[in-house]
């Protein structure tokens, strides 16, 4: 059994806290959490609930090319932020390129998907409740990849300008957790949108 | 050591402390942003002023903090006077042990039991005050434990039958009679402590009133029915039994001391207490 | 190298020229200073919204009053409860925390200065847009209208074809912008108490200022999150012809109030946990003793936190859910109720065997304890389902949670602006004239809301802009608006006290209170630095370390 005594005497200082970017990063990741997970529950409340077409099983196919596209970008990042941490710059503009034009890729997708639904199939914000809450869910979404492609663009272009470098790991790391957020946001609305809601 | 650290005057060698420089970006960034919101209500040219008002401020924010964050150097002058107090002396209690320690109010308690047999006391003593009602009224022995029950059965308000003996009532009452009778008697032991002056006349005159004050207001509301069932003096008056036969059963009883100055640790068994010897070093034996 | 060297000016205030100093203040990322900015703000407009509130009582003096239209009215009440969640406590309470929290924990700074200055130009840039609505929104008759769909902006008022015009607009966008200014404070909060602690200072060694605030926080993370989503969608439907709220096309209204009390309800905590932060600093101060159950009062916050995040719906009784929802929401709304007790238990509990001074702070503090109790036991009553059918929209339930917001809340706002006046000013306040104000609003307080609940519970519904003779609420209504104008000369006071004790009060000196956080250890007003070398803690109470070397804390924690 351990003894111990009423009177503690600290050990030697060892002081060390949580580093404030990553802090406030997963606090602001938190509250994006937040607000999507409102518009989600609102796409879960209205399934089913439109008055008129089109429903999504005559319109949604899952987009699952561009899907794999965004998902591997978490891993490319992943790669990218590594390469920067052991100081092999040209490494991770290569990994952080790569990231961005799967990024873009992704982006395309869905611009490609709603222009098909809004010029073949008719389907706008204001044609029924899928319409209404499809656009802000996915485009809440598309936003947050169209910021995290701002972000990740102006890392990449201090990088071909060379000003990046190893010191800056722990901001790069932030960014990136950034964009794995806006990865596993994507899964939650994949499943919400293209599996549970057709 | 560390203890001098915030009175020791650092400022009387003259240093700099490197503090965020002051900057504009921020509200122009903000003004931007809500610019550009403003132009819904009124017109598309505001939203346009506030955009490029946002993207110059974000743009000046990222080169105020990248590559470096911009600092300014405050020269540190000013001495700061040592911290000191009107009230030097502690009042320290000796208790128990010789050994210095604090004291946690309050330094005593009565134990669990104490209140589990002052509830019990007084349910007996209200049970007899209640039934000695029943005769004395004339409604028959049975009728206090039928009303208590009567929440149950909402049926029941005939005179006829309240006044009889029925077996599911007194179970429920009984059941009713004892819990309540248990947690009054807990909070009694809990609370007697605390009562700063003649706790038996608060806790057993002031408190059964109050409390059958607010029953009767209550009741009222609830079921005017069952009101005109309850004689309130009779029943103020078994709460006051109680009291009083609950307070005196509890205040008769063996107070306890708190562990509360022990960490939780010890309280709750998982550790056992090695005495300390300052002048030893410190060194548990 | 962009690292600029400025010299701090050591020449006196007086010489530098308005302008200058005015370009201080807007560029400053100072925690004290942006602290202090929203501290004015929030007064600001304490005054306009106080002022709102006074017109709403003096016309329902009498009768068939006709002091205001109905018209009039609706906007009153709307920018009344508006103005005082999100323009004058919010930003009182994010003052608080700027200008303490670093103070407290041994910091020099947020750990974000200028997202700090960013998250407060959007605050008041946000009250300010709700206020031009005043003038610039074209509302129904196409003059200057404010919003007028009641705080909580209930769909489908809020459709196209009902609030016609901007004014509902103004309001949403108004709050879309203030809430992005909160969520950044409280990323902000969370950020500087998790990574700018001084050394020694443990979670569990921080003062409960900070673990409250840093639980306020994150409460404010969670719930303004999904108001500004429900704004979105207020605004996707009023500009865009979404559908979310409309029930011509199959969207519901009360999916509506359960995205805005997801917001609402946790919100009321958000107000709340400050002034528990105030009372548990001012209450073991001016009891001499140090806090009651400290571990017990961090746990029984964290349970708040949670809790609050289950009870929303409890605002929705008579809406007609399901009763297994109405059994959730009931049952979840009793168990706040625990840790709450606790909390106000353990400050009875710090009070019982103190030497306490009755000064202002604390009298603030002691009628704060009592008022949340009464205002939790009416929360109680109607945190039953059926109890609540009866009294839903009624001014029973006004008068709860004015209770809560002025009883208690304010109470202990009013009392930390006493008890850090001296630090931040470094002057002492009158306490003559902090126990005028403090008499004449706890007058004023409970003319205006003990009896607030009688015609609640005689039948009279909130939000009528005048009501007929003879139902028994006329008295009552006349007594309530007695108080408004006790509760009105006491603000005067306060006002009249702050600034006549800024120039003209006692030099308070470093610690007036001999107190024990780390804030009283530095100079009044601190300096832009606050502490010329970062201070070292070993236990809750540095100061009482060193002001009894003999007989230290850190022995016993």
């Amino acid at each position: 059994m351990n003894a111990i005594s009423t009177t503690l005497r600290p050990a030697e200082l060892e002081w060390e806290l949580p580093e404030r970017g990553r802090v406030a990063m997963f606090a602001l990741i938190a509250a994006e959490a937040a607000i999507f997970s409102i518009f989600v529950v609102a796409y879960l409340f209205y399934i089913g609930k439109s008055l008129s077409g089109p429903l999504p099983a005559e319109v949604l196919s899952p987009p699952f090319l561009y899907t794999i596209c965004l998902l591997s970008s978490s891993l490319t990042i992943h790669f990218a932020a590594k390469r920067i941490r052991s100081a092999n710059v040209r490494s991770f503009g290569a990994w952080w390129l790569l990231t961005i034009i799967l990024g873009a890729i992704f982006l395309y997708g869905t611009a490609s998907e709603w222009h098909r639904l809004i010029y073949e199939d008719g389907l706008t914000i204001t044609t029924n409740l899928f319409g209404t809450t499809y656009y802000s869910l996915v485009g809440l979404h598309g936003f947050h990849v169209i910021v995290g492609l701002l972000g990740l663009t102006t890392v990449m272009v201090f990088t071909l300008f060379g000003t990046v470098k190893q010191e800056h790991a722990e901001r790069i790391d932030v960014l990136s957790l950034y964009w794995h957020f806006v990865d596993a946001v994507w899964i939650v609305v994949f499943t919400v949108v293209y599996i549970i809601g057709r | 050591m560390s203890m001098d650290t915030l009175a020791r005057p650092d400022g009387q060698t003259k240093k700099t402390i490197e503090m965020p420089a002051p900057t504009a970006w921020p509200i122009i960034l903000a003004f931007g942003l809500t610019l550009v919101f403003a132009g819904l209500v009124t017109s598309s040219s505001v939203s346009l002023l506030g955009a490029i008002l946002a993207m110059s401020g974000a743009v000046g924010w990222f080169r105020d903090v990248l590559p470096h964050e911009k600092h300014e150097s405050v020269s540190a002058i000013k001495t700061i006077s040592p911290v000191s107090t009107s009230r030097p002396r502690v009042a320290a209690v000796e208790w128990m042990t010789e050994e210095l320690h604090r004291a946690r109010l309050p330094l005593e308690v009565y134990p669990i039991r104490a209140g589990v047999k002052g509830g019990m006391a007084g349910s007996v003593a209200m049970a007899f005050l209640a039934v000695m009602y029943g005769i004395i009224s004339g409604r028959g022995m049975w009728y206090a434990i039928n009303v208590l029950a009567a929440g149950f059965f909402p049926g029941r308000h005939a005179l006829a039958q309240i006044g009889t003996f029925q077996w599911d009532s007194l179970l429920i009452a009984s059941v009713l009679h004892l819990l309540v009778s248990l947690s009054v008697g807990l909070l009694y032991g809990a609370t007697l402590p605390m009562l700063p002056r003649h706790p038996i006349l608060l806790g057993g005159l002031v408190a059964p009133i109050l409390w059958s004050g607010l029953v009767h207001s209550f009741i009222e509301l609830i079921d005017p029915l069952l009101n005109q069932q309850i004689d309130w003096l009779w029943f103020a008056l078994s709460q006051v039994g109680f009291g009083i036969v609950a307070g005196i059963v509890v205040s008769r009883q063996q107070r306890v001391p708190t562990r509360q100055h022990l960490p939780f640790a010890v309280r709750a068994g998982f550790e056992v207490l090695a005495r300390i010897d300052k002048k030893d070093g410190g060194e548990p034996r | 190298m962009s690292t600029e060297s400025i010299a701090w000016p050591s020449t006196p205030v007086e010489s530098r020229s308005f302008v200058d100093r005015l370009h201080e203040w807007i560029a400053t990322v100072d925690h004290k200073r942006l602290g202090i900015l929203y501290m004015i703000y929030a007064l600001v407009f304490l005054m306009i919204a106080g002022i709102e509130a006074t017109v709403i009582r003096i016309q329902l003096i009498r009768p068939h009053n006709d002091f205001v239209s109905p018209q009039v009215f609706n906007r009153l009440f709307t920018m009344h409860g508006t103005t005082m969640i999100f323009f004058v406590i919010m930003p009182f309470l994010f003052g608080f925390a700027n200008y303490l929290m670093p103070l407290m924990i041994g910091a020099r700074d947020m750990a974000f200065p200028r997202l700090n200055a960013f998250s407060f130009w959007m605050t008041a840039f946000g009250g300010l847009l709700l206020y031009f609505s005043v003038v610039g929104a074209n509302g129904l008759y196409g003059a200057g209208n404010a919003p007028d769909v009641g705080w909580f902006a209930y769909a489908p008022l809020t459709s196209r074809t009902f609030s016609i015009g901007h004014s509902t607009d103004f309001w949403t966008l108004a709050l879309l912008v203030s809430g992005v200014g909160s969520i950044g404070t409280a990323v902000n909060i969370i950020a500087t108490v998790l990574c700018l602690r001084c050394p020694g200072m443990t979670l569990a060694k921080m003062p409960l200022f900070a673990w409250l605030n840093l639980v306020m926080a994150g409460l404010v993370i969670l719930c303004v999150s999904p108001l500004t989503a429900a704004q979105m969608m207020l605004v996707i439907d009023r500009y865009l012809g979404g559908h979310f709220f409309d029930t011509q096309a199959g969207g519901s209204a009360v999916i509506w109030m359960h995205f805005f009390w997801v917001f609402g309800h946790p919100e009321v905590y958000v107000l709340v946990l400050p002034a528990f932060a105030f009372a548990s600093e001012i209450i073991p101060v001016f009891s001499r003793k140090p806090i009651f159950g400290y571990p017990v009062m961090v746990g029984a916050t964290v349970a708040i936190g949670f809790i609050s995040m289950s009870v929303w719906a409890h605002h929705m009784f008579t809406v007609g859910m399901s009763s297994a929802a109405n059994n959730f929401f009931v049952i979840s709304t009793m168990a706040i109720a625990v840790p709450t007790g606790i909390k106000i238990f353990n400050w009875l509990a710090t009070m019982w065997g103190g030497k306490i001074e009755f000064k202002t702070p604390m009298l603030f503090c002691i009628a704060f304890l009592f008022q949340f109790l009464v205002a939790g036991l009416t929360g109680i009553m109607q945190g039953a389902a059926p109890f609540d059918w009866h009294l839903g929209n009624s001014y029973f339930v006004v008068a709860h949670f004015h209770y809560v917001i002025v009883g208690g809340i304010l109470f202990c706002f009013f009392g930390a602006f006493y008890y850090w006046f001296p630090k931040m000013s470094g002057k002492m306040y009158s306490e003559t004239l902090g126990k005028l104000h403090f008499w004449l609003f706890l007058i004023g307080f409970h003319l205006t809301f003990d009896f607030m609940h009688i015609p609640g519970l005689l039948g009279m519904p909130r939000r009528i802009y005048t009501y007929e003779p003879g139902r028994g609420w006329d008295t009552w209504n006349l007594i309530v608006t007695i108080g408004v104008f006790f509760q009105a000369a006491g603000i005067l006071v306060f006002l009249g006290n702050l600034i006549w004790s800024y120039f003209r009060g006692k030099v308070a000196g470093n610690d007036p209170w001999d107190a024990w956080t780390l804030e009283w250890s530095t100079n009044s007003p601190p300096p832009v630095y606050n502490f010329a070398s970062i201070p070292e803690v070993k236990s809750r109470r540095p100061l009482w370390d060193l002001k009894h070397p003999d007989d230290p804390d850190w022995e016993y924690e």
